[in-house]
Parts: structure tokens; C-alpha cells; sequence
């Protein structure tokens, strides 16, 4: 149920930490989960969700094209691009878990410095990419092991650090009254829509208009944007209605 | 009973021609493969092995070979990839990215015996299958790489005569092998009077996007439209003079040649050449590494034909 409120984006967000955590222990001691009552922040909250998502798969199809003119398009590219964006879900996931379930100061600590490590990688990819993949192409003159320290060098880091806020966006709306697991589903399946937006996005309307160096700068600039919302988004006290 | 007889003797000749028209329909065989890369189907029919690809219009004819008579350039613009010789009329170095059935080869070899053919090819399985089903046999004089075209251009450091890029993905070309820094690259790969082939389709704006980007690297572009067929071979030379616009001397190039002339027909090859005016390609976009969206491009239909 949408209760939109007055526009208050941050305003009233970093108040009440602890109340959160309070009302969430009373949730999950006499396990009666309400329904949250949805303010404008928990909407932008999807809406950031969904952004993350656009970042990280449209970043794939990127990736491709900036590896193409040096490794080909072969089956070979395709495999390591993919089990480098897996693998760095993966430990994206894990990091995220761990930070999601950190106290309060390191928690938000952590936040900040995964955010910047996100935004630098992103623009070392954005800036240097093409220089690096030179110097790559010429230093491995075994493909795989090029492509690996490619893939590596240049997309490990910023979807590991975008995909560690997943797992931070679960346990935002489970402290804030969603029960853990509609939580969990609800995050992934908005976030999966948010791929599949950036797969297509990227596919059909981006890459046919715009130079893969214009959208890698477009990158940086959203992932700065959507980065710095989320974190303040996750700072924010808890709005639901205990009933 | 004389129209009784009439009637019979229609019947059995009807009967022979219908049986005949099945006869001619039925392949021999039809094999699909599933690759790493395509979808291919191989066909054989009498003497003829058609090797297909699928695309999004159904199946691309990507080489056909006459068994019985492999100087046969059963898929016309093979011959057109031969125009290549009006321009370096003695080839010693030849790179070819894309092998598909190899027809071109056969005609190749036998017209130029000494020359070397280097082909890459992208797909396994394709080189395999034009050994086993399209009768292929590699020499020392005919290598094959199995390796991505502009990996291979990047790293190999001899250079061509002739460097022909005719590498499809069921009727697609890769968009890294369209790009100005490719075109770059295989012009540095070239001798001094090296000729660059390229097959292209012109019935999408892919074409003059295509076209401007090869005029952008090479100072000289021919085009050579393969008799009723939508395919343009495009030959480029990385010199500003002489001019090629000249006369080609067809009749001194087949006495150089008689096995040239004899397989090709000259006289007809050289009026494939077909001009395309620089208006036609003025608004297209020059395709980088940056900006290639080939598949988008090669989606939009366009009347071109009216227009170069």
C-alpha cells in the first residue's frame, strides 16, 4: 500500500537508528511483521534498487564492447566476461552480507568506502580502460590469461563493490518491519528487473546512439548519483507503523 | 484407340518429368550442426555441397562447392573477391579471415600455383566440416588458423598482397571487424601495393556506414557488384596514386595469366566495377571502436541501390 508523504528525501532520515532497531527486535520477537506503511524514501529506495541493477548488467554488455577490438567476440570472451560479473556477484554478495550485519558506525563506514571504490574503479575503467587493455593485449600473448587479467583489472571491482549493496538493501527493509524473507525476495526481484532494464536499455537504445566511452562516463555519473542516495537511504530510521 | 495411346504416352512422360523434378529436389543429404558460433546446415545435392548458416532471414548460403568440378565458383561473388587482381595482378602473400567451404581457394591455387593462402577461420567446426564434407585438403601453400580475424591481423606480422576479410556469422559481420581501427590495422598489414577486399550487403544502412569507414583509412575505394547479387566487393588500396579509375587491360592481364582467364572470365569480372557517388555516403557514421553499433545498423532496411 502506497501512503505517499510530504517530500522529505533525507530530511528526516537520520534521526532514529536506534528506534529502528528496537521496533525491529519487538518484530522479530513476537514475530508479527507489519505491513510498512510506504513513505517517498522507501519508493526512491526501489527506484535506486532498480538503478543498481540497470548498472551492473548493462555494464556487462560494455564490457563486451570494450574487450571485442582486442580479444574478439569469440565464445572464449563471453565466458570469462560472464564468470568474471558471477564471480564478483558472488563475492559482492558476501562482502554485502557481512556489512549489512556489521554495528551501526562501521556499518556506515563501510558503506563509504565500498561507494568510493565502486565510483574509482569505475572511472579507472572509464578513463583508462582502452590504455590498459593495450597494455594487456601486449603483455599476455595467451588469450585466456589476457582476458583474465583484463576482466579482472578492469570489471571485478566495480560490480563487486555495486553488488555488495544487495544484501544491505535486504536487511534495510527487513529492520524496517518486511518479514526476512519477502524482504530478500522483494530486493532480488526488483533488482533483476533493473538488470534485465539495463541489458535492454544498453542493448537497444544505447550502444546504437552513444560511443561506449560517452556511456562508460554516464556510468560513473549514475553510479555516483545512485551510490550516494542509497547510502543515506540506508542510514535512514525506520518508517513503518507498528500497528 | 490412337487417343488411348496419346493418353498413355503423355502419362509416362508426365510421370518421368514429375519423378525427374523430385529426383532434382531430393538432397542426397542434409546434416545440421550446432557449433560454437552458428547453426549450420550442410547439403549435398548431386555434386554440389552447400554449406548454410542460419540468420535472422532464415538460411545464409555461406559457401557452395562443386565436387565434380571445384574451378566451378558455384557462389558468385567468389568470383568477385578475384577483382583483388586488376589491382595486384601477382599475389605471393594472401590472407583470407573467413574460410567457409574454401571454393575460393580451389580456383585460387590452380590460378596462382605458387602463391601462399593463409586462411583464418573462427569456428572449429567449420573448418572441420569443410575438410570432411566439402573436400578441402590443406597444403603448406593453403594453411588454416583457427583464431578471431582481428586477433590474428594484431599479432601476425608478415604481410599481404591481398587481404580479404569475408568472415560472416550466419549473414552478420562481428562489429570489431568494422571498424576504422581494424581497417587501420589491415592497411598497416598490407605490402605497398597491397589490395584490401571486403564482401559487403547493400541492402541495409550497415552499407554506407561500412563504406565510409573504409574510405576514411584507404585513399582509393573500388566497388565491384557481383551480377545479380546484393553482394559489393569493396577494393581499397593505401596509395593516392596511380589512379584505378584507368582502363583495366583485361586482355594483357589473361595472357599473363591463362589460368586466371580461363576460370574467371576477365572481361566479365571488370564490369562488375560499378561507381558510388560521395554524397551516398556523406551522413553515414564512420564505425570506431568506440562506436559500432553494427547489428543496429545492419537491422535498418534501406533502398540503397537507388541511391549509390
Amino acid at each position: 500500500m502506497l501512503g505517499f508523504q510530504p517530500v522529505d528525501f533525507f530530511g528526516g532520515l537520520f534521526n532514529d537508528l536506534a528506534e529502528s532497531d528496537r521496533l525491529q527486535n519487538i518484530a522479530l520477537a513476537t514475530g508479527h511483521f507489519t505491513t510498512p506503511n510506504y513513505p517517498v524514501p522507501l519508493v526512491l529506495f526501489h527506484v535506486m534498487v532498480v538503478l543498481l541493477g540497470i548498472l551492473s548488467m548493462g555494464f556487462q554488455l560494455l564490457a563486451s564492447r570494450l574487450l571485442n577490438p582486442y580479444f574478439g567476440s569469440s565464445l572464449i570472451v563471453w565466458a570469462w566476461l560472464i564468470s568474471t560479473f558471477l564471480a564478483a556477484f558472488s563475492l559482492g554478495s558476501i562482502i554485502g552480507g557481512w556489512i549489512s550485519n556489521a554495528p551501526a558506525p562501521q556499518r556506515e563506514r563501510a558503506q563509504w568506502i565500498v561507494a568510493v571504490i565502486a565510483v574509482g574503479s569505475l572511472a579507472f575503467t572509464a578513463f583508462f580502460g582502452r590504455a590498459m587493455l593495450g597494455l594487456i593485449e601486449i603483455s599476455f600473448t595467451e588469450i585466456t590469461t589476457g582476458l583474465l587479467v583484463a576482466c579482472l583489472a578492469l570489471f571485478f571491482l566495480p560490480v563487486t563493490t555495486l553488488s555488495s549493496f544487495g544484501p544491505q538493501c535486504v536487511e534495510f527493509l527487513a529492520s524496517r518491519g518486511t518479514p526476512p524473507g519477502k524482504a530478500s525476495g522483494l530486493v532480488y526481484g526488483v533488482s533483476t528487473l533493473g538488470n534485465i532494464a539495463g541489458v535492454m536499455l544498453t542493448a537497444f537504445l544505447l550502444i546504437p546512439h552513444f560511443p561506449v566511452s560517452t556511456l562508460l562516463y554516464l556510468w560513473l555519473g549514475v553510479a555516483l548519483v545512485n551510490l550516494t542516495t542509497l547510502i543515506l537511504l540506508l542510514r535512514s530510521p525506520s518508517h513503518f507503523s507498528t500497528a | 484407340m490412337k487417343l488411348c495411346c496419346l493418353f498413355t504416352r503423355y502419362s509416362v512422360l508426365w510421370g518421368l518429368s514429375l519423378f525427374s523434378a523430385i529426383a532434382a529436389e531430393t538432397p542426397d543429404y542434409i546434416e545440421n550442426h550446432d557449433t560454437i558460433y552458428n547453426n549450420l546446415t550442410v547439403e549435398k545435392r548431386g555434386t554440389v555441397v552447400e554449406l548454410r548458416a542460419r540468420s535472422r532471414a532464415g538460411e545464409y548460403l555461406e559457401s557452395a562447392v562443386d565436387l565434380a568440378d571445384p574451378l566451378h565458383l558455384v557462389v558468385p561473388y567468389t568470383r568477385s573477391l578475384f577483382a583483388a587482381v586488376f589491382f595486384e595482378p601477382k599475389p605471393a602473400n594472401v590472407l583470407m579471415i573467413g574460410l567457409g567451404g574454401a571454393g575460393f581457394h580451389r580456383v585460387f591455387t590452380y590460378a596462382f600455383p605458387s602463391a601462399r593462402l593463409l586462411s583464418v577461420e573462427l569456428d572449429p567446426k567449420v573448418w572441420e566440416l569443410c575438410q570432411t564434407k566439402l573436400a578441402f585438403v590443406p597444403t603448406v601453400k593453403t594453411p588454416v588458423t583457427v583464431m578471431d580475424g582481428r586477433l590474428f591481423v594484431k599479432r601476425n606480422r608478415e604481410t599481404w598482397d591481398w587481404l580479404i576479410l569475408d568472415a560472416f556469422r550466419g549473414g552478420f559481420v562481428p562489429p570489431h571487424l568494422k571498424t576504422q581501427e581494424f581497417y587501420r590495422e589491415c592497411a598497416a598489414r598490407l605490402t605497398a601495393r597491397g589490395v584490401f577486399v571486403t564482401n559487403l550487403h547493400q541492402d541495409t544502412e550497415l552499407f554506407a556506414a561500412d563504406l565510409r569507414t573504409i574510405q576514411s583509412v584507404f585513399p582509393q575505394v573500388l566497388l565491384f557488384q557481383t551480377h545479380g547479387r546484393g553482394n559489393v566487393i569493396v577494393c581499397a588500396v593505401k596509395y593516392s596514386a596511380p589512379d584505378l579509375n584507368r582502363e583495366t587491360d583485361v586482355v594483357t592481364l589473361g595472357k599473363d595469366n591463362p589460368r586466371l582467364a580461363e576460370t574467371l572470365e576477365l572481361d566479365s569480372l571488370a564490369t562488375e566495377r560499378t561507381p558510388f557517388s560521395a554524397k551516398f555516403v556523406a551522413t553515414a557514421p564512420i564505425l570506431t571502436d568506440d562506436f559500432s553499433p553494427v547489428e543496429f545498423l545492419d537491422a535498418l532496411k534501406t533502398n540503397n541501390t537507388k541511391a549509390r
